[in-house]
Formats: C-alpha cells, structure tokens, sequence
C-alpha cells in the first residue's frame, strides 16, 4: 500500500500527499488542547476495546480526530490489546484456594509496597477493624511508600 | 463530556429495574464483597451519563443497550476493593496480578522497571489521597464500560510512560514523542532538501501551485468525517498496522465498523462477517477517493486550474511535500 509512489496514478499520489499532510499537521498540533480535556484512562480503554455504542463513541471519536496526544495512546493501546489478545480470561477463584485468614495475605501482600504494618494498610476498614479508627483520617503521604 | 451532575432519579423505572436486576446477581455472585445497592446504582449511574450524556439526556433504550454490555462482576470487584474489601482484594489480586506482571514485563525495558510499575499501580489501585476523610482509590474511576483487564492494561501503560518521564528529569511530551513516533515524522520533513527539479520551476508559479494545494488538500482533510480523518490518522501518523486497525473494529457492533459500512452493501451481506486487513484496505481506499475528489474540486473551482493543471500539480506536490517549505507552509495553515 505505502509503496504506490511507483505509481503515478492520482490515487496512488493521493495516498502519498495525504500521509505526507496527516504528518506534518500531527507534528505541529501535539500539544494542541483539542476538544475539551484529554480522554480518561476508562474511555480509552472502552474505546479500545471496541465495544462502545455510536452515541458513545461520537465524541471520542471526534476527540481523537482532533488531539494527536489521545490518539497515540491509543494507538500504544490497540498494538497492547492485539498483543494480549490470546491471554486466557480470569479464571473463577477455587474455593479449596481461599486462605484461611484472607487479611494475612492481603496484609503481606501491600505492605510490601506501602512498607507498613497490616493494621495500617487495612485501616480503612472501620468496621471490621474500629480499634484502627485513628488511623484512617491520617493522610498517606507518597514519600511513605518509598520506605 | 456532560458538566452537570446527575442522579439515579433521572433514570426510568425500567433502568432502576434492570439495575437492581444485575446488582442481585453480583450480589449472588460474590457476597462477600460488601457492595451496597446504592454504591453499586451509584457508580451506573455516573457511567451511563458519562457515556450516554454527551448529546443530551439519554434515551431509557440506550440506556438499557448500555447496562446489557456493562461488566458488571468486574464493576463489582473494582467497586469492592475501592471500598477496602480484604476479600475482593484477595479474589482481585488472584485473578489478575499475573497479568498485570506480564503486560508491564511486556512494555517494561527491564525487569526493575516493570516490578516498580506494578508496586506503583497497586499503591493507586488502593489509593493515597484522603478526601473529605475517605480514601481516594483509582478503582473508583472504572466504570465497568470496558474490561477489568482493558482497563488495567491502560492504567499500567500510564504508569510506566511516567515512570520514563520521572527517570528522564521530567522530559516533556514533544520530547518523548519525538522518540516514539510522531516527533520521527516532523524531523523527516525538515531534513530533506529540495531536487534539482524543483530549481528549475518559476518561483511565483511554484508559489502559486503550492497556496493552492496546500489551501485545496487543507479543506478537503476537513471536510471528511471523523471516523475517516480518525482511519487515515491512526495509518499514516500512528502507523498502525492493517491487523491492528481491523483489531479495533472486530465487534461487530462496533461504530466505527458500521459508519464505514453504512453506505455500502457488505454490512448487509455479512453483517457479523469477520473483519479482514483487505477490508481496512478498503476503506483507506475509499477515503483518498474522497479526499482526491474534494482535493480536484476545490483546485478546479476556488482556483480556477484546468484538469490537466491539477494532475500536474497533484503530481509535483507529492514529491515537494516532503520538502520544508511546504511543511512549514502547513505548519501555518
């Protein structure tokens, strides 16, 4: 297809002059705010998968017509989503898997990350753990996780 | 995208009722998750305005069009581990950290990285900002409009691009593009010279016939529609392949597949056929049809040029496009 130059055709120059145009437009409007701010993480992964309705996809569509940031996301997307596309689904969750204390799990699992204590990481929940209450008000803050 | 709040009480019974409806059976599904009834209406609510309100209030059918597709057991997990649910998030992390590691180790330079990557999506799965005393979890912005996993896979793309903005001092996004793509292009155009050819031309005819191409292709690429501006984009400038645009438009109701077959037979034919690279192929073709149409009209009527002057100049602007000055002719435009 990109190799018609070959071909003096105006259909063959046509492909040509509008690669060519598409390109040279894109460079300049990157950072062009287009129509409203940019696409969220859920409507480009919705888009992407191809599953919105017309009424849904009009104005994404009409977004990534215009904003050239949005579209190459999605373009990183779709080369993502084909990539994946042979990944097995979720598989249900045995019953015979569940741990026995489903909190020491999950304890051990984030406080890998956030580097505190199990209290600490499931302090949220105030009711299955009220003696934590004072801790759930206390902003985390970043440099905490780096610990 | 809609400014003005919405409730569930600007749904019709018959949305309320198929709510309550899916809700019952994820509630049936994993009871242990802790979902509230109006947690669960709550968060359908705003994605059908967020989807669906774009072009005014929705009509009750697309509505119930949306709630058919919704999906619902991921909505449910994500709604739960937002709530801090121990067992959603034990199911979650089950189900899904696998392929949480294989997508970044996929995207990841090395295995540093792609472990950072995941560490840092978790940290923003369970959320760090406090609002109004409540954690703010990222699974409260998925709407269960796509896949659980789609979305991940867009969470982790974004964390890792500012992973490599971070590790590159903050390198602003023409920065990385020029390394990834689109920023390629621009260089191309400023770093080819002119022919000898082109010498030969009388300046003020070339000057001519290059305002009228550029002015003529410039309203011809605006005058085609979104869906075939958003084709000949995501070829020419993203370089998506054939197989990954037909990739994208392999649902059968997908509206960018059902815009360009609208008005030809094939839908008709086949409607849920399979989407071949041939067909995009296609498309493409159809749209430079359009585009050389719109291109010779506006040349032949706003300029005045004769049919034999507009192959000829079709023809020289092909080859000076990949000149500067044109480019920055375009740059202006």
């Amino acid at each position: 297809m990109k190799n018609l130059e070959k071909n003096n055709a105006p259909e063959a120059m046509i492909e040509s002059l509008v690669g060519q145009f598409l390109k040279a437009r894109s460079g300049t409007e990157f950072n062009r705010s287009a129509k409203g701010p940019h696409l969220d993480h859920d409507s480009l992964a919705a888009f992407t998968e191809g599953n919105l309705s017309e009424r849904e996809a009009r104005p994404i569509v009409s977004h990534l017509a215009d904003c050239s940031f949005c579209r190459h996301v999605t373009a990183e997307l779709i080369r993502l989503d084909l990539a994946f596309a042979d990944a097995p689904a979720p598989a249900p969750i045995a019953a015979a898997a569940e741990p026995s204390k489903i909190s020491e799990v999950l304890s051990g699992l984030l406080s890998r990350i956030f580097g505190t204590s199990d209290g600490a990481v499931f302090a949220h929940n105030a009711e299955s753990k009220p003696e934590e209450a004072d801790e759930k008000d206390a902003p985390v803050e970043p440099e905490d996780l780096k610990d | 995208m809609p400014t003005e709040a919405k409730t569930s009480a600007d749904l019709s019974a018959e949305n309320h009722e198929m709510i309550d409806l899916i809700y019952a059976r994820c509630q049936e599904n994993a009871p242990n998750f802790g979902v509230t009834a109006d947690c669960f209406k709550d968060s359908l609510t705003r994605t059908i305005f967020k989807y669906l309100g774009a072009e005014g209030d929705p009509e009750s059918g697309d509505v119930d069009s949306l709630l058919t597709q919704i999906q619902a057991d991921d909505l449910f997990l994500a709604l739960a581990c937002a709530n801090g649910n121990e067992r959603a998030w034990w199911e979650f992390d089950q189900a899904h950290r696998s392929y949480l590691e294989r997508v970044a180790r996929h995207l990841a330079k090395t295995e540093v990285d792609a472990q950072e990557v995941i560490d840092q999506v978790y940290v923003e799965l369970y959320g760090t900002k406090i609002v109004d005393g409540e954690r703010v979890s990222k699974f409260s912005t998925y709407s269960g409009r796509g896949s659980l996993r789609g979305w991940l896979r867009t969470v982790i793309w974004h964390s890792l691009v500012d992973l490599h903005r971070a590790s590159h001092d903050e390198v602003s996004l023409d920065e990385m593009t020029e390394n990834v793509g689109e920023g390629m292009a621009h260089a191309s155009f400023a770093e080819t010279a002119p022919g000898g050819e082109d010498e030969m031309m009388d300046h003020l005819a070339r000057e001519r016939y290059r305002k009228a191409t550029v002015s003529a292709l410039a309203s011809a690429m605006a005058s085609l529609e979104d869906h075939e501006k958003l084709l000949l984009l995501f070829y020419h400038v993203d370089n998506l392949k054939l197989r990954e645009i037909a990739r994208l438009v392999e649902n059968e109701s997908s509206p960018l597949r059902g815009w360009f077959q609208r008005k030809s037979r094939s839908r008709d034919e086949n409607p849920s056929g399979r989407i071949h690279e041939s067909t995009i192929m296609r498309w493409l073709e159809k749209s430079y049809a359009r585009v050389l149409s719109l291109f010779k009209s506006e040349l032949t009527e706003k300029f005045s040029l004769k049919p034999d002057e507009v192959e000829i100049c079709l023809g020289l602007a092909t080859k000076d496009l990949s000149g500067s000055d044109l480019f920055s002719q375009l740059s202006a435009g």
